[in-house]
């Protein structure tokens, strides 16, 4: 698989993020836009992501999260994330990221101190796991950025659709 | 000990300035002064012509300078930011001189990769006045 430095990466993501405050100027129009961005990304990735890792069907949500914590954050950004807190139902959880490759060096100045500097994270996931049939809601609630010492994603499942097919069976 | 640890930028514009003493809050003024000083000598040693034409001009350029109770020792990057320490007794060695150097350097690079930080503006980083601080600590 080709590597690239990690810093060209971070420091890619942080000017990106830089460049959407300079012009949008409000932060949750910021947020927003990561968000979209992200979902933009997720719903390509998700192919890439099932095709280098050769993933069968998971058989619940459970295991989906699973595998999207451990291999999925390992194959993208080379950090794994933890799976606590799941609520009773079994539908939602949280990741735990201790170490986030985009975050690298950043500091939130006065400012900004709304921005969810990492929502494309969010975004990802949820058009990923959109692809695959699940409708997931996705947001921080810890973000180091802030003064947390690690990150947390909670991850909270909508519904599951079903499979359509769009043709009639009687054809 | 080091007792004053800056950050000049390339138009000679202060960026940070940190005591480690335990005088009053006018010493920091006098410590302006010094740091104001001393890049006279800094200009003085960068103007110096190279040993010769293939030779890599060292980024540490040494005691600049003794002052009543001080020395001043600096250290100029490839951009022309430069790093003024003001020491006093115990003087330490060269070699442990580039190594706070070479630290102070990797602080500060840390400090620039971040995003939201505009070159040559006034360094507020909180993270970077820690790891200044641990490299005095740790001396």
């Amino acid at each position: 698989m080709e590597t690239i430095n990690a810093e060209i990466f971070t420091l890619t993501y942080g000017s990106m993020v830089r460049q959407l405050i300079a012009d949008l100027e409000d932060i949750s129009a910021v947020n927003k836009q990561l968000d979209e961005m992200g979902y933009n990304i997720g719903i390509r990735l998700i192919d890439e992501f099932l095709a280098k890792s050769k993933t069968g069907k998971c058989g619940d949500f459970r295991e989906t999260v699973d595998r999207v914590a451990k291999v999925g954050f390992r194959m993208f950004l080379n950090t794994t994330a933890a799976v606590t807190n799941w609520n009773a139902e079994g539908t939602e959880c949280s990741l735990i990221l201790e170490d986030n490759p985009l975050t690298d060096f950043v500091e939130l100045p006065e400012g900004c101190q709304n921005l969810v500097y990492c929502n494309v994270l969010c975004g990802v996931i949820r058009g990923a796991l959109e692809q695959v049939s699940i409708n997931t809601e996705c947001s921080f609630v810890r973000d180091v950025l802030r003064g947390s010492d690690v990150s947390e994603l909670r991850l909270k499942l909508l519904s599951l659709n079903k499979e359509e097919y769009p043709f009639k069976d009687d054809d | 000990m080091i007792v004053c640890a800056a950050v000049i930028g390339q138009a000679n514009n202060p960026l940070y300035l940190e005591t480690f003493q335990q005088g009053s809050s006018d010493d920091a003024l006098r410590f302006h002064y010094i740091v104001h000083c001393s890049l006279d000598a800094v200009e003085e040693k960068l103007a110096l012509p190279r040993k010769s034409p293939g030779e890599p001009s060292d980024a540490y350029l040494g005691l600049l300078y003794p002052t009543e109770d001080y020395k001043v020792f600096g250290y100029v990057t490839n951009t022309r930011v430069k790093f003024i320490l003001v020491v006093d007794e115990p003087v330490p060695k060269d070699e442990e001189m580039r190594m706070i150097f070479k630290r102070f350097h990797a602080a500060y690079v840390d400090a620039v990769c971040n995003p939201f930080y505009s070159v040559n503006t006034p360094l507020t980083s909180s993270s970077f006045d820690a790891s200044v601080r641990t490299i005095i600590m740790t001396l």
